[in-house]
């Protein structure tokens, strides 16, 4: 009796009331990312038809950028550039990243440690954390060049302002992976006599370990791109810097294709590399 | 002697609440004792305060003839190698195998460096092998204990705490997350290691029969006082409903249970 009454009630309810009440209703910040939308979109369609078009003949360069993407993609060929010299070349990049990976990652192991709320003092970590978000919010390019005042534009500035970056970087995913173990389990271990240093590396490191191994290899791969960038960019060396005189200095489209490719073929080997060799460290722990 | 002994343990969190006012008393060695309350009443506290994972704000507690409170931090280690601790939600270290968490119970006794590297003696490796033996695991000796059932991990739990040789093995609701059948195997555990191995146990429990069952005493707590202590014989349905409050209706039909077997 009382059950019918009830999905009685509910069917009426349905009908009347909830019909007409929207899902997700409109608050301040809904409300807000509208209004932001809408500007957006306004000042859009403002600066598309405020353009000056004429001294651009859309057509002619609409087929020049193909033309060129041609060149540059299925002619690649270079005179000046044999294969020794650029393996070199992608030799000092993958160096440039390895070195500034490795010496990010075991700052950042000691900082993330610092950072991890279930291991130590609350507002150590929350210092800890908010400098490393503030240098990770500055992009990688302008610690180099900021560096670069100091240290002179080359590759001690790229090492030192890449490798400032990457301890952000993985201080973050560290410390987020070692708080993965909780506070309890620590608990538990100091409760038995154990300190500090030996719970860090007999309980928190070895359950975190596919973690660390995980972003310390993403952290590589993006640390080989921005090694690239650094070349060209910082005057690194490397096959950056040959891919910045190839386009920059010479103007050699088909020498720029045939640096991209190479680039593009190493990227490839070394991501299948480290998923290749994270695999077998994982079956290992 | 006494093993351990409370004289006047006080705690306060905050200007505004004690955890535990005035507790007093003392457990000989090899004893089975049992703390009971309603929740909220003080007993994860007052375990804590025994082996300074929590610091009390007033009292004294010794432990097998030295002062707790008065401890370094050297010495503190020591005596926490001596107190074995079993917890509800077992705190193991999931990801690792069980004889790795066993061999944990062994790091109070290393030097940093040993310890950090792993380095266990064979004569510890055999040891924890014995023990894992004894509770019945040699079948899961080398899986990962998120693999584990709840009882088999609380036995993981006991095993840890066994390897470190303890005098005294604190328990806190050791069973509370565990079925029936679980919760025998471990309280028979508990009471083998501490009839056999003659180690003292405070258990911490929420099942007034189960405590009437296995202890040699019971200290009931209510509201951070102790308003309890005796023998399971002494404890009657009035004694009851001075721990538990108007809560206690429920129990005292468990009571009746043990009185009819
Ligand atoms: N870290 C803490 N900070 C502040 N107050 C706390 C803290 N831990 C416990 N308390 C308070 O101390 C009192 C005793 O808590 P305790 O955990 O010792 O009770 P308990 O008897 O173990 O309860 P339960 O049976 O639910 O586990 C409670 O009132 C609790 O709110
Ligand atoms: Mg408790």
């Amino acid at each position: 009796m009382q059950i019918e009454e009830s999905i009685k009630g509910w069917g009426q309810l349905s009908s009347d009331e909830i019909a007409d009440t929207p899902v997700r209703p409109l608050n301040r910040s809904s409300f807000a990312m509208r209004i932001i939308l809408l500007i957006l979109s306004v000042l859009t369609i403002y600066a598309l038809s405020t353009i000056d078009y004429n001294s651009v003949d859309i057509k002619k360069a609409v087929s020049d950028t193909l033309s060129n993407f041609k060149t540059m993609f299925l002619q690649p060929y270079s005179h000046r550039f044999s294969l020794p010299d650029a393996f070199y070349g992608v030799v000092v990049t993958m160096g440039l990243a390895f070195l500034t990976t490795l010496f990010g990652g075991i700052i950042a192991l000691f900082l993330g440690l610092l950072a991890a709320q279930n291991l130590g003092l609350k507002q150590v970590a929350n210092i800890i954390k908010v400098f490393v978000a503030f240098i990770r919010a500055v992009p990688t390019i302008l610690w180099v060049l900021i560096f670069a005042v100091s240290a002179g534009l080359g590759s001690a500035a790229a090492v030192i302002g890449m490798t400032f970056h990457s301890v952000s970087y993985l201080t973050k995913a560290y410390s987020e992976s070692f708080e993965d173990l909780d506070r309890s389990v620590i608990e538990a271990l100091m409760a038995s006599g154990a300190n500090w240093w030996q719970i860090v590396f007999q309980a928190v490191i070895p359950s975190s370990v596919t973690y660390l191994l995980s972003w310390t290899f993403l952290r590589f791969e993006i640390n080989f791109a921005n090694a690239v960038a650094m070349g060209a960019a910082a005057g690194a060396a490397g096959i950056g810097f040959d891919l910045f005189m190839a386009s920059g200095f010479y103007f050699d489209l088909r020498e720029v294709g045939l640096i991209t490719y190479f680039i593009l073929a190493f990227a490839m080997a070394l991501e299948s590399l480290s998923t290749n060799m994270k695999g077998r460290l994982r079956k290992r722990i | 002697m006494a093993l351990l002994e409370l004289r006047n343990v006080t705690k306060c969190y905050n200007s505004a609440s004690t955890a535990l006012s005035d507790v007093s008393f003392s457990v000989r060695e090899g004893e089975f004792v049992s703390v009971i309350g309603p929740s909220g009443a003080g007993k994860s506290t007052m375990l804590r305060c025994i082996n300074r994972m929590i610091e009390v704000t007033g009292g004294e507690i010794y432990f097998d003839g030295v002062i707790v409170s008065k401890l370094n931090k050297r010495d503190l280690r020591k005596l926490r190698t001596k107190i074995g601790m079993i917890f509800q939600h077992y705190n193991l270290v999931d990801r690792l195998t069980v004889i790795e968490n066993v061999l944990h119970g062994r790091l109070g006794y290393k030097s940093t460096l040993a310890g950090v590297l792993g380095r266990y003696s064979q004569e510890e490796k055999g040891q924890a092998f014995r023990i894992i033996k004894f509770l019945g695991l040699n079948e899961q000796v080398y899986s990962r204990c998120d693999q584990l059932s709840g009882g088999q991990k609380q036995r993981v739990g006991i095993a840890r705490a066994l390897v470190q040789n303890p005098k005294m093995i604190l328990c806190d609701e050791p069973i509370a997350s565990l079925d029936p059948n679980a919760s025998k195997i471990i309280m028979d555990h508990l009471r083998n290691v501490s009839t056999g191995m003659g180690i003292t146990m405070i258990v911490n429990l929420h099942q007034v029969n189960v405590a009437l069952k296995y202890s040699d005493r019971i200290i009931g707590v209510n509201k951070g006082k102790v308003v309890f202590d005796g023998s399971p014989a002494e404890l009657t349905p009035e004694r009851i409903y001075d721990i538990y409050g108007s809560e206690s209706g429920d129990l005292i039909v468990d009571l009746g249970e043990r009185n009819a077997s």
